[in-house]
């Protein structure tokens, strides 16, 4: 068995672990991150392929959160967590949301203009720009259809850098955070998995670990720390403080983005490689229109869902693309670490609510798709009409049920939230964990609800507030 | 991955490419290895039962022996069910053919 010491460990490297370790690294701590999974070369495989989810993600593919119905959801599971699969697509937090969770959850110094000014900090880090040039055809298929229909719709900007000839890359936490803190002293261990932390009293003086070397040798590793950060998302950030006896408002309260598709054909050519980055906001904050990754696989997944013969469809796939409603869900759901399992349980519960508002969200995207020129339809509903012009839509409503509707989603968060009303909250305003005085929780599970945009950069702007604090503290 | 679940997968597979098919029945077995243990334990509980249905059904003379034909319509019927988690079980086995189907076919072809 081997041992390690050090100031800081970090747990995870996703957009919450490489931030914090890169702030604390800078500042003169001595940190090491932890990885569960391998370090992959950004460059090393295509994004959205089949060989990016075997390398990439977290049980080679989708999982599934338990409940009616099922909901499939991905994880990454590398170093640089989900930034390394996501799509890159950049919004801060909506005001009225720090304004509404501050208060709903007594956190303090959450601020809309605080949280502008941690944004600003990271985004100048990181490259966040909109696309040079007119966007994709899948893009400004959002775009015009919303223009057709006088519905509100914005161009997002990504995490992305772009060369002179307008090439762009995205800029993932392997790309970005995590080698600033290597370059700031910082230790990144990969392929290293925490079993457990080591408590005494009111501290966690320590965490036991399995790591498994690139030749396939596996050994056991204590690392001793004097603080730790947990950052391992909102499934596993709860799933290791319950199998190290801490349940307390842990686990809990799990939001996401319930998402429901609909595979668009086209009357000429749209692009496949990378995700449209226009949004229809019309129906915000409840419901957010947007397009997914369409390369033919996802395609042709999208096209299956009906369950009718898609072999005619499929011939044609360069024109399909595929796009989603997702909602901000009234359900919630909980991460369980039960003993003798090696990964947790996740449930979730929809609302009625939420099937009607899936609903509405499926129908208003097909109302767009047709404005912007689709001539078919395919929604992600078992037995649900393809659709080819305006009537079509009115069955859907009936159509999207628990039995029928197939959901996924990539936005997992407010597993263990944060704020001063105890009652509520996991950890306190700034993300220690109530009861223990070295611990912290700094990721996606801290934010109270589902934001309704991709969390990413809500994620990156609290944890560098939460290491300000911390810095400012010790 | 159980007898049933390689014989799902072959019916599902519609190339008749034989690399493609390979290629496409590994990709499920290693997803199949990966998944959270507690939703592996119930696939393969769902293969056994489904499996031995279908072989009872077999032995009766009321469903063809070797004919992916059969099975297909049968998959179907139970991805319409009443029970969700038989429904869960097609849509989990279709989804990982067609993705797989798809992305591993070479360049170019249909």
């Amino acid at each position: 068995m081997a041992d390690l010491v050090t100031d800081v460990l970090v747990v995870g490297s996703g957009a919450g672990g490489a931030v914090t370790a890169a702030a604390l690294a800078r500042a003169g701590r001595t940190v090491t991150v932890l990885e569960e999974g391998p370090w992959v070369d950004a460059d090393a495989v295509p994004p959205f392929s089949l060989e990016e989810m075997v390398a990439k993600y977290r049980h080679k593919g989708p999982t599934a959160a338990f409940g009616n119905p099922v909901i499939a959801y991905t994880e990454g599971r590398c170093v640089g967590g989900s930034t390394e699969i996501n799509s890159g697509l950049y919004h801060r937090l909506p005001h009225h949301l720090a304004d509404e969770w501050r208060s709903a959850y007594a956190i303090d110094e959450f601020t809309p203009e605080a949280l502008d000014g941690y944004a600003d900090r990271v985004e100048g880090q990181l490259s966040v720009a909109r696309v040079p040039g007119a966007p994709p055809p899948s893009s400004a298929a959002l775009e015009r259809g919303a223009t057709k229909l006088g519905w509100r719709n914005v161009e997002f900007a990504r995490v992305f850098a772009y060369d002179a000839q307008g090439r762009g890359t995205k800029q993932t936490m392997s790309r970005t955070m995590l080698p600033a803190a290597l370059a700031a002293g910082a230790t990144i261990i990969p392929d290293c998995r925490v079993l457990g932390l080591i408590t005494r009293g009111d501290r966690v003086v320590g965490a036991r670990c399995r790591r498994t070397h690139p030749g396939g040798g596996v050994e056991r590793l204590n690392v001793r720390a004097d603080h730790v950060f947990v950052c391992g998302g909102a499934v596993h950030t709860p799933a290791l403080l319950q199998r190290s006896g801490i349940r307390r408002n842990v686990g809990n309260g799990l939001k996401m983005h319930p998402t429901i598709k609909i595979a668009a054909r086209f009357p000429h050519p749209v692009d496949h490689d990378g995700v449209p980055m226009h949004r229809v906001t019309e129906f915000s904050p409840f419901v957010a229109i947007g397009g997914s990754a369409s390369r033919k696989g996802y395609v042709a997944l999208a096209l299956a869902d009906t369950g009718e013969p898609y072999a005619e469809a499929m011939a044609d796939w360069e024109n399909i693309s595929v796009y989603y409603a997702a909602i901000r869900s009234e359900g919630s759901g909980r991460v369980l670490a039960a003993r003798g399992l090696r990964s947790p349980v996740v449930t979730y519960s929809l609302t009625e609510g939420d099937l009607s508002r899936l609903a509405r969200g499926l129908v208003h995207l097909g109302e767009l798709l047709l404005a912007a020129g689709a001539t078919e339809l395919h929604p992600s509903v078992a037995g649900g009409t393809v659709a080819h012009r305006l009537d079509d839509l009115g069955s859907w409503w009936d159509q999207v049920t628990r039995a029928r509707a197939n959901l996924m989603t990539v936005h997992l968060t407010s597993s263990v939230r944060m704020g001063e009303n105890r009652d509520r909250t996991g950890a306190d305003s700034f993300g220690r964990v109530w009861g223990y005085s070295n611990l912290r929780v700094n990721d996606g599970s801290l934010i109270p609800d589902a934001p309704g945009v991709n969390p990413q950069a809500a994620i990156m702007a609290i944890a560098t507030r939460n290491c300000d604090q911390f810095l400012a503290e010790a | 991955m159980l007898w049933f679940e390689r014989e799902v997968v072959g019916a599902l597979t519609e190339s008749p490419d034989q690399p493609l098919r390979s290629s496409v029945e590994s990709f499920v077995d290693g997803t199949l290895r990966d998944m959270p243990e507690h939703l592996r334990a119930g696939v393969v509980g769902e293969s056994v039962l489904l499996g031995t249905y279908v072989a009872g059904l077999r032995a009766l003379g009321r469903m063809a022996a070797d004919d992916p034909a059969a099975l297909l319509d049968r998959l179907d019927a139970w991805e319409a069910s009443r029970i969700g988690v038989v429904r869960s079980y097609v849509r989990l086995m279709r989804s990982l053919v067609v993705l797989a189907e798809n992305e591993l076919a070479p360049e170019g072809a249909a």
